[in-house]
């Protein structure tokens, strides 16, 4: 049998024995079979999840680390893409909101003065087209892509192939629903 | 480990090659037989107790928040339908405090993903906060003042 071993079989046997052995010890050790992992001692952490992300961030700028390339070398995907634009237009809608609130807190005018001071800077019909559609893109896609991740929220359509088919649907839907609201 | 020398011995032939003894998997068991009394760490996964282990359990407010902002974003959802078959100041004023509530909850989470620091997050949450009471203000003030939110749009989009 001795000459017969070869490496792998080696450490096959030690790892089974590890294994009985980490066993036989959680039975000692009652107290730690809650965690009921396959280590030998699991002891828990005395400093929260807060205070590791601050060590971890803090220790990162102290050393004056360079962060590892991510976005300019990750491919982008569908998924990533809608991810971040629905980000996007959040933040973006969320501004436009603040700057008009401010603007009407500033501004002396009322609001159909404004509008009628616009009106008669006569602009063309195609920027008219053109600003609508502006305003309704961002709203329609945050709304529909907002539905996708409240669906994801109660636990479905997480599947991969879900993922990509309900994206494209905001897609399309986003593009029909802008259109329809800029024709109105 | 005892079993582990035993295996060695009997394998001192000549078709096995020495250098298994001195690969990692094989030593490092057995420089850790003795650690393991001194650090009872090794192998051991730095494992988060649920906070029932802890003295001070963990606060629900982080999951509550959550469950907020996924009702908040539902009302939102259900405004807009709403404000276009009804338009009035009761709809204006709720648009105006969903949806900077909507917006502020928002924010924080990009604050929150992209801000690092305690002081910086302060500064940041603190800048946030001012920024949406500025903007629920406006608002408000445009409601009553002026034409109001449906109005306005309305007006907006008839141009």
């Amino acid at each position: 049998m001795a000459g017969s071993l070869n490496k792998s079989s080696e450490v096959f046997v030690l790892s089974l024995f590890f294994y009985t052995r980490s066993l036989a010890r959680q039975g000692l050790c009652s107290s730690r079979t809650q965690f009921s992992v396959f280590y030998r001692h699991a002891v828990p952490m005395g400093t929260s999840a807060q205070e590791e992300m601050n060590k971890f961030w803090a220790k990162n700028t102290r050393l004056n680390r360079p962060m590892s390339p991510h976005i300019s070398i990750y491919r982008w995907s569908i998924p990533m893409a809608m991810s971040i634009t629905h980000r996007g237009t959040g933040v973006a809608l969320s501004g436009g909101i603040s700057v008009f609130a401010v603007a009407a807190l500033v501004l002396p005018g009322s609001f159909p003065h404004y509008l009628d001071l616009i009106h008669s800077l006569s602009f063309g019909p195609a920027l008219i087209t053109l600003s609508k559609f502006a305003l309704s893109f961002p709203v329609a896609y945050h709304t529909f892509n907002g539905i996708r991740h409240l669906v994801w929220d109660a636990g479905k359509g997480l599947k991969i192939p879900e993922v990509y088919g309900s994206g494209y649907t905001v897609i399309a839907l986003t593009l029909l629903t802008s259109l329809a609201l800029t024709a109105l | 480990m005892a079993a582990l020398v035993r295996i060695g011995s009997v394998c001192r032939g000549p078709a096995v090659p020495s250098l298994l003894f001195r690969s990692a998997p094989l030593i490092r068991p057995l420089a850790a037989r003795k650690k393991d009394q001194d650090y009872p760490y090794f192998c051991t996964a730095k494992i988060h107790a649920t906070p029932s282990n802890y003295a001070a359990a963990g606060s629900k407010a982080a999951s509550l928040h959550w469950t907020g902002e996924r009702i908040v974003s539902i009302a939102l959802l259900g405004l807009g339908p709403v404000a276009y078959f009804y338009p009035g100041p009761v709809m204006d004023y709720s648009l105006a405090a969903v949806l900077t509530l909507h917006g502020h909850w928002g924010l924080g989470q990009v604050v929150t993903d992209y801000v690092h620091g305690d002081a910086k997050i302060k500064l940041a949450n603190t800048g946030l906060f001012l920024l949406s009471a500025v903007t629920f203000a406006g608002l408000c003030y445009f409601n009553y003042h002026d034409v109001g939110i449906c109005k306005a749009v309305a007006l907006l989009w008839s141009k």
